[in-house]
């Protein structure tokens, strides 16, 4: 295709690891080109990239036949590229039209010229139907699905040839996912050409013209979609089965004793009546897609927020019971190594010996309200061997540490505690493969202890090597649970989509 | 381990006890009578009221609160005490209880409605440093209460060691806060809390109870400091301590104690008091103008400040 | 009483952003004149006696005016004085008898109120004459000269020390016309005597303040033989850091305004004296020279100068 309005040719990028390995890509003036894969393979990345807000490693761009490598996403802006992210960016206080024209306020000496923001904001809002939507408003005001449609408008308000829309659905009722829809034909009739990421099957299928398929950073197919099934997405999407490799090697030591057993848990619609139980001595995976509910569904077992509904027992006796405050669950020997690190893990200033005593300091370091320091540095030391933690010394500040040693030292904290049960939440993200093999070996020697492990992850591999059973969540609810020996990377696939493709499938 | 704890202690006291030791020189060339003992002396009676003052202040930034309210806090309590004493004809045992359990009234009310209510403990302060102000001037029906010497001789030097009860009753407070944030389960607590409140959350331990007792206690030591603050000028005075909270939290930034919470150090808090009572001093003896007094004094604190930032770098790169 | 502290503390509470003291003590009632009282701190000693002897003169006279007082949370809150005037003219007062916190700024203001046809009456601090003269009002003025207050203290002091002696004195602050003519009391009766004055330096009128300077005074000037300070907050600041320094007995303080706290460290004779300028009547002078002003409007309003009164510790013999 000679005439491609932008086509990337042998794209790279690395962090850490390789997140987008020597991808191929066009896109055509006047076409809606889907980007599909599951987490983690690389549609994201590669969007980002062309909206000028990450450099690639190597690779290059061409728009309009003419090289394209934007410094920023100003220049790609400029260039005529909008992007439209997941994350909400409006700025919750000011006002619809001021959040609209942010970066080309109408003005005359610094003064803003209100008539005529309110105008242009108007007629842009007007352009796409959200004529209901009053411009002066704070933008804070408006329901998540609305904020993402006054982003879009934004969006299309400016100059563009090339639109990037990342999940625009996620929060827009069935209503309001229609009227974009049909904003959409319209822009490509105009000529635009527009990259289309999300997750809903069915709707790629309705509407995009051609679908490209990435999985682990890797270029798949591109086809067009006529003719074209969910399934087959899912198939596509997921390919061989990759699992085999660890299938022998998996030993598990789980036990008849049920440790923990969740009733009923629903939040909000995040979480739908969810109902799970692990054992002793077992390791229990929770996959799905980002935003599933499933790192809430362990926050709200953890008692860290408060649930409409659902109890849980801990062991075969004890009535049921549910925690209101996390430190009633830590008590019970539970224990959550966080998604975040930074927010809510770890004490990111505080030295390794601080963060890896403090659930413990109360129950096994304390003498009259005294802190016992040598039995204190005991400990600590002899767990930072045991996780074979690289660092200086125990005072050195977490902070200074790598992402791999961070993720350490906040498990280190739980093993410090003794907790019985452990619910890891994305327990191996950002982290190198040498300490992920660390953490994963540790893991298992939890269970050998006897210890009932919970993995939420969005790296199935990972769950596919460490679990004896994995559960599936979509859309709040847990909607398969597959035990080790009849599970496949299809099979879980398909269950992770189920209620995304629930009118077309 | 031993000696590198030593070596690190030495650094860290080490810039605030240069900027003092510099000050005392300047002030000693400047003037014929400030390397004198009276001078000394005249500022360990100054003293005690800011330094109860700042410690309380210190634990209080270090659960990433602040406390408005200590100047306020403080006349309350010490109008507590000059009513008892001077109307009511108490003894000082018995009227010291009621002054001390005043400003921990006063220090509960601040930790109770910021904690619970999860109100900036900003906005709380700055209500109570009304409150307890107006309730000063009811207390004492806006009359300054000369209470006599029965309340002096908490400020009279005890004879041999030429230290007032006053000092000695500050002292305690400094080692003790110290002793409290760094030995102690609580302390660590409160660091923890003001570094990262979600992640303690997170960890287990419910904060509540702490924030609220750091209030408190800060609250108990304006009431302490009301007590020096009288028995110094043997009177209670309606309008004692107006604007004490801004030299306490001076103090405390010198000391480098950071206002997001997380970090602080009682002892280099009462360095900061240490400086600033001594640029008081020094400047009002070598008699300088009002408005030099200030400009100088300011621009110490500054000085001071990046001193210690100075410091904190040259020592994180050693580390 | 009860009933007036509990509506103040009603006051104080239900808005707490509004920051003066204020009491209303009495009905509204077209016939009779309003008087508004506006004066400063009423925190300080001596304004609030001022207001309670206004308040009794008041009670005494019910029938003859209402009145209506105000002060300020504390002396430097000028912008708030300065509305307190504004708003007693937008209630409609007949007259305003005013302690101005400074001697310049409220001025203005004051000329905007006689516009308004209010009388004003100055009472405490004189207004600065300059400027009344430039903004072409004359206000009369009501009450002590501070100056001469001063000279009675001071040469009373003198009398106890002899020439060549070494003196300190705290001032008030530094904006404040009483302060300025105290201070010159005290120096032309030093000069008279021919006693030295060694450091003299503002304590803006506060206890503590004041507390901290002398004490500095009295270990750079050992020599000092008596600290002359300008109010009496300032003197009790001046007797702890002579107590703390060892030297109580030793250096005498004398203060000004009487007030109770220093009267009984004048009993125990470690104040020497002070000035007694009857705060409790100067408003009271003040509401009758505008109750008189309001009666014949068109006399032309003249100063009344009020006695000052040197206080020792014989004033208490009896």
């Amino acid at each position: 295709m000679p005439d491609s309005l932008l086509s990337l040719e042998g794209l790279t990028k690395r962090y850490a690891v390789t997140v987008l390995d020597d991808v191929d890509f066009d896109l055509q003036g006047g076409e809606i080109h889907a980007l599909l894969g599951s987490n983690g393979a690389g549609k994201s990345t590669l969007c980002r990239i062309i909206a000028g807000l990450t450099p690639p490693t190597s690779g290059s761009m061409r728009l309009d036949g003419q090289v394209y490598s934007p410094s920023g996403k100003q220049e790609a802006e400029h260039s005529g590229v909008q992007i439209v992210q997941q994350e909400l960016c409006l700025i919750p206080t000011l006002s619809v039209a001021e959040n609209m024209m942010l970066s080309r306020m109408p003005q005359r000496l610094g003064i803003i010229k209100q008539g005529e923001l309110r105008q242009q904001a108007r007629i842009a809002l007007d352009r796409v139907e959200l004529g209901e939507i009053d411009p002066d408003l704070p933008a804070g005001k408006l329901g998540v699905g609305r904020q993402q449609l006054v982003e879009i408008a934004t969006a299309l308000d400016r100059q563009c040839r090339i639109l990037i829309l990342d999940e625009p659905t996620s929060s827009l009722s069935g209503g309001e996912a229609e009227n974009l829809f049909r904003w959409l034909d319209r822009l490509r009739d105009e000529g635009i050409g527009i990259i289309y990421i999300s997750h809903r099957l069915d709707e790629v299928a309705q509407l995009a013209d051609r679908v490209t398929i990435l999985r682990d950073g890797r270029h798949v197919c591109t086809q067009y979609t006529e003719g074209l099934s969910t399934d087959e997405m899912v198939g596509l999407m997921t390919g061989e089965s990759p699992a085999q490799h660890s299938a022998e090697s998996f030993r598990s030591y789980r036990t008849d004793r049920v440790a923990l057993r969740a009733e009923n848990f629903s939040h909000d619609q995040v979480v739908r009546n969810v109902s799970f139980h692990v054992h002793e001595g077992e390791r229990f995976g929770i996959a799905g897609l980002v935003g599933a509910g499933r790192s809430e569904l362990l926050r709200l077992v953890f008692g860290a927020d408060s649930a409409d509904s659902g109890s849980l027992r801990l062991g075969d006796s004890g009535s049921p019971l549910r925690f209101n405050h996390p430190h009633e669950a830590v008590d019970a020997g539970l224990a959550m190594v966080t998604e975040d690190r930074k927010s809510n893990g770890l004490l990111l200033p505080l030295s390794i010996r601080f963060n890896a005593s403090i659930a413990s300091l109360a129950s096994r370091f304390s003498r009259g309200g005294l802190v016992r320091r040598r039995a204190e540095n005991e400990t600590v030391s002899d767990v930072a061997h045991q996780l074979d933690l690289r660092c200086r010394d125990l005072e050195q500040a977490t902070v200074t540490l790598s992402g791999g040693n961070q993720q350490k030292v906040a498990i280190a904290k739980w093993l410090v505690r003794k907790a019985d049960i452990f619910f890891f939440d994305e327990p191996t993200r950002g982290i190198d493969v040498a300490s992920r093999r660390r953490i994963y070996r540790l893991i298992e020697s939890l269970a050998a202890e006897g210890k009932a492990i919970v993995i939420v992850s969005s790296d199935l591999d990972e769950l596919l090597e460490t679990c004896d059973r994995i559960a599936v969540m979509s859309a709040g609810r847990m909607v398969a649970t597959f035990s080790r020996g009849d599970w496949s990377v299809d099979r879980i696939m398909q269950a992770a989509f189920s209620e995304h493709m629930g009118k077309t499938a | 381990m031993k000696r590198t704890d030593a070596v690190r202690a030495a650094v860290q006291y080490a810039g605030l006890v240069g900027v003092l030791m510099i000050l005392i020189l300047i002030f000693g060339f400047a003037s014929e009578n400030f390397l004198k003992a009276a001078t000394f002396v005249s500022i360990a009676n100054q003293i005690p009221d800011l330094t109860l003052i700042a410690v309380g202040m210190t634990l209080v930034l270090v659960i990433g609160g602040i406390d408005l309210s200590v100047g306020s806090t403080l006349a309350l309590s010490a109008a507590v005490l000059g009513v008892l004493m001077a109307d009511r004809g108490w003894s000082l045992w018995a009227s010291i209880p009621c002054c001390v359990l005043t400003g921990a009234a006063c220090g509960l009310f601040n930790g109770a409605v910021s904690v619970l209510a999860r109100i900036p403990s900003f906005i709380v302060t700055l209500g109570m440093l009304e409150i307890a102000r107006g309730a000063t001037k009811v207390v004492t029906q806006s009359q300054t209460k000369y209470i006599g010497s029965s309340v002096e001789i908490v400020s009279e030097p005890i004879a041999g060691i030429l230290l007032s009860p006053a000092f000695l009753i500050a002292l305690a407070a400094v080692l003790g806060g110290q002793f409290l944030l760094s030995r102690t389960v609580f302390g660590r607590y409160c660091i923890a809390i003001g570094t990262n409140e979600e992640a303690v959350r997170m960890s287990g331990i419910r904060s509540a109870p702490y924030s609220i007792t750091v209030f408190v206690l800060c609250g108990a030591l304006c009431g302490l400091a009301g007590l020096t603050y009288t028995s110094k000028l043997s009177t209670a005075d309606p309008n004692a301590a107006i604007g004490i909270e801004l030299s306490a939290i001076a103090a405390c930034v010198i000391g480098g104690t950071s206002l997001m919470g997380g970090r602080g150090n009682v002892i280099s808090s009462f360095l900061g008091v240490l400086i600033i009572a001594v640029l008081q001093t020094g400047l009002a003896q070598i008699g300088m103008t009002d408005p030099m007094k200030q400009i100088i004094t300011g621009g110490v604190i500054v000085v001071a400040v990046l001193l210690d930032a100075a410091r904190m770098r040259w020592s994180d790169r050693k580390r | 009483m009860y009933r007036a502290l509990a509506f103040c503390t009603l006051l104080f509470v239900g808005c707490s952003s509004n920051k003066q003291d204020a009491s209303v003590t009495a009905a509204s009632d077209t016939d009779k004149p309003t008087v508004a009282l506006i004066m400063k701190s009423l925190a300080n000693d001596f304004f609030s006696t001022m207001e309670a002897g206004a308040k009794a003169h008041h009670q005494a006279h019910a029938d003859e005016y209402d009145l209506l007082t105000n002060g300020i949370k504390d002396e430097s809150d000028l912008g708030r004085q300065v509305a307190l005037v504004d708003e007693m003219v937008a209630a409609g007062v007949d007259a305003i008898v005013i302690a101005p916190a400074d001697s310049r700024a409220l001025v203005p203001a004051l000329r905007k109120a006689i516009q308004a046809g209010v009388v004003v009456v100055n009472i405490d601090n004189r207004l600065d004459a300059e400027i009344l003269q430039q903004e072409e009002v004359s206000i009369p003025f009501v009450g002590p000269d501070n100056q001469v207050g001063a000279k009675k203290v001071g040469d009373f002091l003198a009398g106890k020390l002899s020439q060549g002696d070494k003196v300190a004195v705290l001032e008030g602050k530094p904006t404040a016309f009483n302060g300025v003519q105290r201070k010159l009391g005290f120096e032309s009766a030093m000069q008279d005597a021919g006693i030295e004055i060694v450091s003299s330096q503002s304590a803006d009128w506060e206890t503590n303040k004041a507390n901290t300077i002398a004490a500095s005074m009295l270990s750079e000037h050992p020599e000092i033989k008596a600290i002359l300070a300008a109010n009496d907050s300032m003197a009790l600041g001046a007797v702890a850091a002579v107590k703390s320094a060892g030297r109580s007995g030793d250096v005498v303080i004398v203060g000004f305004d009487n007030i109770p706290a220093v009267q009984e460290l004048i009993r125990e004779r470690r104040v020497l004296a002070t000035a007694d300028q009857h705060g409790d009547q100067l408003a009271v002078y003040g509401i009758e020279t505008a109750l008189e002003i309001l009666g014949n409007r068109d006399a032309a309003p003249a100063d009344v100068e009020t006695p000052v009164d040197l206080i020792t510790v014989e004033s208490f013999a009896e």
